[in-house]
This record gives C-alpha cells, structure tokens and sequence, in this order.
C-alpha cells in the first residue's frame, strides 16, 4: 500500500500498533513554563545568528532576519530617474495594493463607504486573489457561539502571541468578528453548518472555545472567491501583474499613491491617489532560515520594504511563524501546508517509534519547536526520533487514519479534501496511512505598527492584512489571519475612504526613497541590493526542492 | 440478467426538477399505486432537447447515448420518460446507434463509460399507461372520478412526430382521450390539439408564440373544455405563460397531475377544478 | 541525478526526474510570472495541457501538482477568457431561470464530458452543467465546491460554457439564499451593538501582563 519506502513502512507499523492506546488517552497540554523552555530551545527564532539588527530607518536597532533585513538595507528597484512621477498615468481616490483578502475587502469597503468604484483601483503583483488569503485551509476565528465571547477570544489571542500583542488591535479583531461572518453569509460564503444553520466550529491551536469556522478544507479560497466575485459585482478595477515598486510621496508627508511595474511589459504605471492602502501580504518566499514555505509565490515582503522606506515603523519581525506541519514526503510536496484542522479533528503528531511527544494543538510556534525537538539529533539537544526519508528530509508523522475512526467513515475526505486529493495524487491514502511533517514556513507575525483604523501614523498610507503587525504579537493563533484580514482591511478600507474625501494631495514624487538611499549610503551599505524582489528566484539549480538544515 | 417487470428505469429529464415539477410528483405516486417501482437513473443528463437531423452529427447523440448507457448500467432493458421532448430525442438516438458504425464510433468517443450494447428501449407514459397497464385496468383503480370534466387532450408535436416513433397514430391519435375516459374525464377532440406550440421561439419570437398560444387556448375553449392537458413541459410553458391579453384562462396542466388525482393523491390544481377547495398549487422552491 | 527530456512548449530540455511541470520550467530557466500562483492547487493559474509520446489524448492538470514524465509536451494555458456577465446577487432568485438567463449556453452542453476529463480537481463537470441545467443549485455548488477556477474545462468546451462564473454564481446563491443562517451569529452581532462585552473588554485592555497571565490560564478550556 502506498508509496512508502521499506524502512518507513516499520515505522508505520509502530504507529498502527500504539494507535488502539493513543484512542483511549489524549495526551496532557503543556504548562507555559513548559512551552517556554521549548521554545527557547528549539524554535528557530531563538537562534541569534539568524538576526540582525536594523542600520537605517524607523526601527532602527531593531532585529529582523537576515534575509528581510537584506531588502529593507537594500536600493530602490525603481531608478527614480527612470521615470517622471509627478504626471500620472491613474489619478484616483483610493490605490489598493495587493489583490488578496485584505485589498479586496478595503476596495470593498471603501466603495461601500462612498468613494466611487471607478476612482478605486487595486494593483496586484499576480492576479486577483493570487495571494495566501486563498490558500488558507483550516478556518475562521469569531466568538459567535453562546458559550464563547469576544473576551476569552481576547485572551486566547493574548496567550498565543505571548502577550505582546496590541491590545487596542486585538480588540477590535475579536469585536468585529462576528459581524464579519453575518457579513460573508449576506455574500453567499458556504461555510460549514449544521442543517438548522448553526456553524460547525473546532478547536485550533490554543484556543479555548471551539470557534473554528470552516468551509471543508478550502476556507481561504472560499471567502476570497466570493469577495472577488463581490468587488467584480461592484465594478471595481484591478491591474493585474503590476506589483507596487515604490509608493509616492509628496513632499508634505503624506503618501499620494505609488509606482507599479507592468511584469509583462516591463513599463511603469504611475497610479496617483488622495489614499493607500497597503495590501501586500507576507515574506513566505523569503525562505527565512532555509526553511520552505506554505506561501504562494508573490509573498516577498514588498509592502514592508515599501513602507519602512516612507518612514513606517515595523515591529515584531523577529518572530517568524513556521506552521508545524508542512508536507515533508513525498518530494513533490514538500513544505505545503497540511491545515492544522487535521489535528482539530483529532490527528496525533508521533515520532519515529509511533508515541505521541506532544498535544496535538499546543500554539503553533511551541508545536513547531516540539516537533523539531524530536528530529534534532542528540548532540543537538534533540531526541533524534524523527523519520528520515530517502531525499533526506526528515518529518514527524500525523496519525491521520485516526480522523475517521474518531469521526466516522468518510469524515477526512469530505472535510479535507483538498489535502485527501493532494496525497492521493502521489499514491498515499491518508484515511489509511499517517502522513510525514515537518514545520515549515507561514506567516509574517510582525509588520507594519498601524492603529485600530488601519493607519500607519502616515497621512494617506494604512495597512492591513499579513502585512501589518501588532494583532498577534509574536504569534498568531490559527483562523485569526483570515479574520485579521477581514477585520482591518474593512477598518483600513473605510478609514482611507473617509480620509480620501478630504485629502489635498500635492505633486508626487519619490523624495523619501532618494532620501532613504543616502541613508543607506551613510550606513555603508553596498549599492548592489535592491529591492522589493517582486518574485523569488528559482530558476536553475534554485528549483530544486530545499532541504532543511537543522539536522 | 432477468428484469424485475414491475421495476422502471426513469428518465426525469431537467424540466421535471424545476418547471414540471407536478408533473413528475404526481406520475410518480400514481406509478407506485399502480405498482411500479420507479428508480431514477443514476448521473443523467439532458436528453439533448433539440436533436440533429444531420446523418453525420455524432455528438448530438452523445448527450442521449450516454444516458442509454446509465439505464443499461441498472441492468434494464427499457427506460421511462414523461416529457414528450425527452421521449423523442432518446428514441432518436437510441435508433440512431442500431447502426453498429456510429455505434462504435460514439463508444470510441465515451471512453470514460462503458460500451453502449444498444436495445434500450424508451417508454413514454401515455404507451405505458395504454400498453401495459391497460385502459380497463386504470380505470379500475381510480379512487376519485374526473367526473366528467372536460378536458383538452392537446399533444403538440413530438408525441407524434416524426411517424416512425409517434406514441400512436400520428394523423388520428386516441392515446390521451383514452386515458383521460379512464380517469373519469370527458377527452375534449379540438382541431388544434396536434399544432406545434411555437416550441424554441418563444426565446426570441415570443409574439409568435402567443399568437399560436391564443389560438390553441380559444380551440380549446371553443369546443367545451374545462382545462388542457400536455406531457410537454414546453408546450405547458408556452401556452401557460405565453398566454396572450384576452385569450381563455382556463387551466393548462400535466397529465401527471390529472392521474394522479384521479388516483386518490393530493393535487391542489386539479383539487380547485373539482371541489371548492382554494388553489394553492404552486410549487414552492424548497429552503428558501 | 536521474534525468528526462521535457519539451516545453516545443523546446527540449533534460530535467531532474520526479519535479513538477512547474519546477521543471524553472530548472530549465523560466522566470514565471503568468502560470504560477499559490504553488500549491488552490489557485488554479498553472493549468497546463500536455501530450505522451505515443499517446494521442491531450491531458490538462496543474503545473504546480504534477510531475513530469519522459518525453512529455508541454504548454501552459495563461488565461483563460471567459465573460462574467454583470449581477448583483440581492437581485437575484436562486433557481434555474436565474442560471440560464445569465448563462444561456449552459443549453448548449451535448453531454460530451469533456469537461470532465480536463478537470485536474476531477470533479464531476459535466453533472454539475447538468445540474445547472435543471436548476438544482445546491447540488451545482456541491459539485464544485472544489473548483480552483483553472479554466481548463473551459478551454476544452465545445459548448463554450464559462463554467467557473456559473459555479461561482451558484456557490453563492447557495451559501446567501438556500442555506439556513445562524443564528447564533446574528444574536451575538446584537449583542456587541448593545454593548455587552464592552465592560470585560475595557477592563481586558487595562490589564497588566500579569493580570492577564493569571486570566489566561485560569480559562476553562472546551472539550
């Protein structure tokens, strides 16, 4: 059965024999002192060598990894005499960056908060909805049931972010978000529901309600569907495959809009608006620390290097979510995102002799750091009981035939299908053999500081979505990105809205990054990095599959 | 493999799932008081409506063959339909494929199911009702009388063409009179019971069709009858809706819905004809 | 390395064997921008037709999901041009007049099944038009729920149906019109309006991490 070489196959034969145990007894969850010193000692943020500190801007001192710090420490892709700024090619209320989840909702919004729709354009690097909004799988957070609230939601974000969230953002999160889930039923959203209509909700990682909203294991792509179908039904443009270079500025401080490059016909597109949003995701396709990522292929950390270079703070982006299970086999898959729903619906992560090292849904950074304790050698510190396959990749298994013997027959295809279809592609049944993970690389915590409008404290630029920090601290909890997106991009939407309709812009230009770039001079940075990446390089040797180097 | 005589491979076609929907619920109930275990086949599509008149046009039957195929998976020999349409573009293909060339041309194209063997045959409930149940036999298991009311056997055109698989005789059909004597009714003979309705143009001429609509409808009502009945559910539609200002308003309905009726079941619209009893027979969409 | 020959859009180039037809591109030197999207079968841009030697059928899949294999032709489908007619769903009905007067040539579906095979997320196509066609919008949304909007079906339509608008129609018209709302969702957005939460949330706010810490773990966590 399966595809499974001879030497893994003894160890599965290990967890089929532990399983009839690990139905009967759920293993206990971790004291916070327990998940401290976990963390401290296995999860990769902990390890100095990957930071450095910032030289130039906003936050400097403030330690990032080295491989966004060597785009935010990097020249302007655009030559800024390459392109007169100051007569623009779109003149208009509002410019979208990013065609995600959190752009859509702001143009969205914004229109609903009166700005016309032909005076709104989102710009985006890919198409529409290319983003990580479509690719999330799991689920929603809101506190809708009668025995949960938007305060023990409150705390549960808290705890999961190590307390170092902002409180002001958490709390409008955890507020709008019921509101936000009436809002995608109006919009026809097909979320998962009992036959009176009552929302089937699991746990995630470190939640203490079950507020888990699903729609089967395709969420992500089910709400982004329907909001880009919805901005479609309002007439709102989109320039597809122009990603922002470089936001405008002018001269008064406020940001007035920015430049796009055309990637098919390599010209620039100079979009001058009365406000910005700033919509561009994460930095998956950084690769930080190695590791291989769940992103989709445009999330290259522009927005950030757009917006530190116009003078905004970023913080916690030091902390770098690797979500505990990325495919680690077959080859093909590797670092895909294996949705942590499949622990919500009961899936045990097991070592190499089949015993369970850890509870199922610890928050994620102490679950990525359990399951590299396990694979890390002795010498290491590690227990060296992880699964090593032929490529040399090494992985923990996800017990994952024990989704239906605990939710009936059928249970994991109709509830997970896209990853039963991703596996049964390369001959591996997941209703009847565990599957290989290892963690892999998810999510930006940290971004750019914005209040609980969107604001990034810049007159005419906000932020929302992966791209802005503070909603989760050091760590999000699962289901919180979808509803981050949600809750700021309509925040960000109507307050850029409401802020376009009295603005005065004046003439653009590109003073602050000409004026970044003599501090990048001053700072003895070499000329030859540039950024933003707008895409990752793979070309080549590049394209074959990265391998994690922790071992 | 020996078929169970009383079960009946159905043909629903898309019309009984949305606008004919009486039609189908009332033909079933009746089918099972009569005796008949009526199953649905499995994963049908549309029997393709509009048929080619083209010799070489293989892919027009595709849609009907691939049907065949499913009836045959249930391991039957013939296959109901109500809708007039639906008989007539099945039977067409179904006679199209005894050809053994197109045959393994349209198999070699459906490489997905398994090889059409042909000998289906396809039934429309008017030859059921006359050929196998029979006219005495039907009229013994009627629960409630029609009473006399009359009513307007109108057949339109593809029950009876083209003549090689009309239901009956295409120049002086009695299938429907027959049927609705046996229901207790009074089958109203008009002359424009086998006019062609105005059929696809009511999309883009529907003055035509109303035009051929009032006419049919006056006919009708000229002649005495209380309400009209039909087995297609375009015909139904298009003298229904496509009723012009001042044309009789009696009743278009299926003929499920008399025979049902006539069987003891609850049929609202055939009930208002009868009784004092309010219509409230419209069919509601179901969730909303 | 074990390597194959791959012919991409023509041209042959050897690659590792056991890449994706996406990573093969790179290896051989594309910079992809257009046929590359989440990399991982949610967001359907790398639909991608290909030919076996010595085998006559055209096979579509996602670049990103399927490995390369000797000898194979490839060629990425870009786009796929499809009209999404104008509609605002509070206007609609959810039935199958609503489907047919949006999309007359679903009408046009011969049943060839086509769509069917082209279908990389092998889901039923053709039963779901055929769904369409009899107005069944639950079971159209069912059917495709699964849809990434690839455009492959599309493509290969003799029909010339534009199915993922339909599917997307349906799904909507379905999850806003033919499912029960919840309730609970509604009373708790009444709720936070009448400001019931509002005190613990002022008082959360305030809290000091010590506070907060104690509140944290004193949660009585959900079975």
């Amino acid at each position: 059965m399966g595809t499974y070489p001879r030497e893994i196959q003894e160890s599965i034969e290990r967890v089929e024999a532990t399983r009839p145990a690990r139905l009967a007894n759920k293993p206990a969850r971790l004291t916070l002192q327990e998940q401290e010193t976990l963390l401290k000692g296995f999860h990769p943020d902990y390890r100095a060598e990957g930071k450095r500190k910032l030289k130039v801007g906003a936050s400097w001192g403030e330690p990032v990894p080295h491989e966004l710090a060597d785009l935010l420490e990097a020249y302007p892709l655009l030559d800024p005499g390459s392109v007169d700024v100051s007569k623009p090619d779109h003149d208009v209320d509002l410019l979208v960056i990013g065609g995600g989840g959190a752009g859509t909702v702001a143009a969205i919004w914004a229109h609903r908060s009166g700005i016309p729709a032909e005076r709104i354009v989102i710009a985006t690097k890919l198409r529409h909805g290319d983003s990580n909004s479509i690719m999330a799988q799991g689920g929603i957070q809101a506190a809708d049931k009668p025995h949960d609230s938007p305060a023990i939601h409150y705390l549960d974000v808290l705890g999961g972010g190590h307390f170092t969230n902002d409180p002001k953002l958490v709390r409008a999160m955890v507020e709008d978000a019921p509101e936000l889930i009436r809002w995608h039923e109006d919009l026809g959203v097909m979320y998962d529901k009992a036959p009176d209509g009552t929302m089937s909700t699991i746990h995630g990682g470190g939640t203490s309600r079950k507020r888990m909203h699903s729609a089967k294991d395709y969420t992500g792509l089910e709400i982004m569907r329907v909001l880009r179908d919805e901005a479609r039904t309002q007439g709102i443009a989109t320039i597809e495959f122009s990603p922002a270079v470089e936001l405008l500025t002018d001269g008064q401080g406020q940001v007035v809009g920015a430049v796009l490059w055309n990637l098919e016909t390599s010209e620039y597109t100079v979009v001058r608006a009365k406000a910005t949003v700033l919509a561009t995701g994460g930095w998956g396709r950084l690769h930080i620390q190695g590791f291989p990522t769940t992103n989709h292929y445009g999330a290259t950390a522009d927005g950030l290097v757009l917006a530190y270079r116009a003078g905004a703070k970023l913080r916690d982006l030091d902390a770098v979510q690797y979500h505990p299970t990325g495919a680690a086999y077959p080859d093909q898959l590797v670092g895909l995102l294996i949705t942590e729903k499949v622990r919500g619906m009961d899936a045990q992560p097991l070592n190499r002799m089949g015993e369970v090292f850890v509870h199922p849904l610890e928050p994620r950074d102490v679950e990525s750091a359990a399951f590299i304790r396990e694979c890390a050698l002795p010498e290491k510190g590690g227990r060296g009981l992880g699964v090593v396959t032929p490529t040399g990749m090494v992985g923990v298994w996800l017990d994952t035939p024990m989704v239906d013997m605990i939710h009936g027959p059928g249970a994991f295809e109709r509830a997970l299908s896209s990853i039963y279809r991703m596996y049964v592609r390369f001959d591996i049944n997941p209703t009847k053999e565990p599957i290989l993970v290892y963690p892999t690389l998810h999510y930006q915590n940290g971004g750019v500081v914005i209040d609980e409008h969107g604001w990034t404290g810049i007159p005419g630029l906000y932020a929302a979505g992966e791209v802005e920090g503070g909603v989760h601290g050091k760590n999000r909890l699962m289901g919180n990105s979808l509803l981050d997106y949600n809750v700021f991009g309509r925040r960000a939407g109507i307050a850029a809205a409401g802020w376009a309709k009295k603005a005065s812009p004046g003439t653009p230009t590109l003073t602050h990054a000409r004026r970044y770039a003599e501090q990048l001079k001053s700072a003895g940075v070499a000329p030859e990095r540039k950024a933003p990446i707008l895409l990752p390089e793979y070309r080549g040797e590049k394209a074959l599959s990265r391998m994690v180097d922790l071992l | 493999m020996p078929t169970n005589p009383s079960r009946l491979a159905y043909f629903p076609g898309c019309a009984m799932k949305d606008q004919a929907r009486p039609d189908e619920l009332g033909t079933l109930q009746a089918l099972a008081l009569l005796g008949y275990e009526v199953e649905e086949i499995p994963r049908w599509n549309c029997c393709g409506t509009v048929y080619s008149l083209a010799q070489d046009d293989l892919m027009r039957h595709v849609g009907p063959v691939r049907n065949l195929v499913r009836v045959q998976g249930m391991g039957e020999k013939r296959v109901l339909t109500l809708c007039a349409m639906c008989y007539g573009t099945l039977t067409r293909s179904a006679r199209f494929v005894e050809e053994p060339e197109r045959l393994e041309r349209i198999n070699a194209f459906m490489d997905t199911e398994d090889d059409f063997r042909g000998g289906i045959e396809v039934v429309h409930l008017l030859t059921l009702l006359r050929d196998e149940v029979g006219y005495e036999k039907l009229a013994s298991q009627v629960k409630r009388s029609l009473d006399g009311l009359k009513v307007a056997t109108y057949y339109g055109c593809v029950l009876l063409r083209p003549r090689e698989f009309a239901v009956d005789d295409p120049e002086r059909p009695e299938v429907m009179e027959r049927v609705v004597e046996a229901l207790g009714g009074t089958p109203t003979v008009f002359p424009e019971r086998m006019e062609c309705c105005g059929a696809y143009l009511t999309v883009g001429r529907s003055d035509v069709v109303e035009d051929r609509a009032g006419r049919i409808l006056r006919s009708a009502r000229g002649n005495g009858a209380d309400l009209v009945v039909t087995t297609c559910p375009l015909c139904q539609f298009n003298l229904d809706k496509r009723r012009p200002a001042g044309a009789p308003s009696l009743p278009v309905l299926y003929l499920g819905q008399i025979l049902a009726w006539a069987m003891g079941v609850d049929e609202p619209a055939v009930a208002a004809l009868l009784t004092d009893e309010p219509a409230t027979g419209k069919p509601v969409p179901s969730g909303v | 390395m074990n390597e194959i020959t791959v012919f991409i859009m023509g041209k042959g180039y050897r690659v590792p064997a056991g890449l994706t037809i996406m990573k093969a591109m790179e290896y051989a030197g594309y910079l992809l921008n257009r046929g590359c999207g989440c990399r991982g079968g949610y967001c359907g841009a790398c639909a991608t037709v290909y030919r076996l030697p010595g085998d006559y059928k055209l096979y579509a899949d996602l670049a990103c999901q399927t490995p390369v294999q000797d000898g194979m032709y490839i060629a990425q489908l870009p786009f796929t041009p499809a009209e999404r007619p104008a509609y605002a769903l509070e206007n609609l009905t959810p039935d199958g007049a609503t489907l047919l007067a949006l999309f007359p040539e679903l009408a046009r579906c011969v049943a060839c099944n086509t769509c069917t095979k082209a279908c990389p997320q092998k889901l039923e196509v053709m039963d779901a038009v055929q769904s369409s066609l009899r107005g069944d919008i639950r079971q159209v949304a069912e059917f495709t729920f699964d849809c990434v909007s690839c455009g492959l079906c599309t493509m290969r339509c003799p029909a010339e149906i534009s199915h993922h608008h339909v599917w997307q129609l349906s799904r909507r018209l379905n999850g806003a019109y033919l499912t029960p709302r919840a309730e609970h969702v509604k009373t708790r957005v009444e709720e936070i309006a009448a400001g019931k939460f509002k005190g613990e949330l002022d008082k959360l706010v305030t809290m000091t991490k010590d506070e907060l810490v104690a509140a944290y773990k004193a949660r009585q966590i959900e079975a």
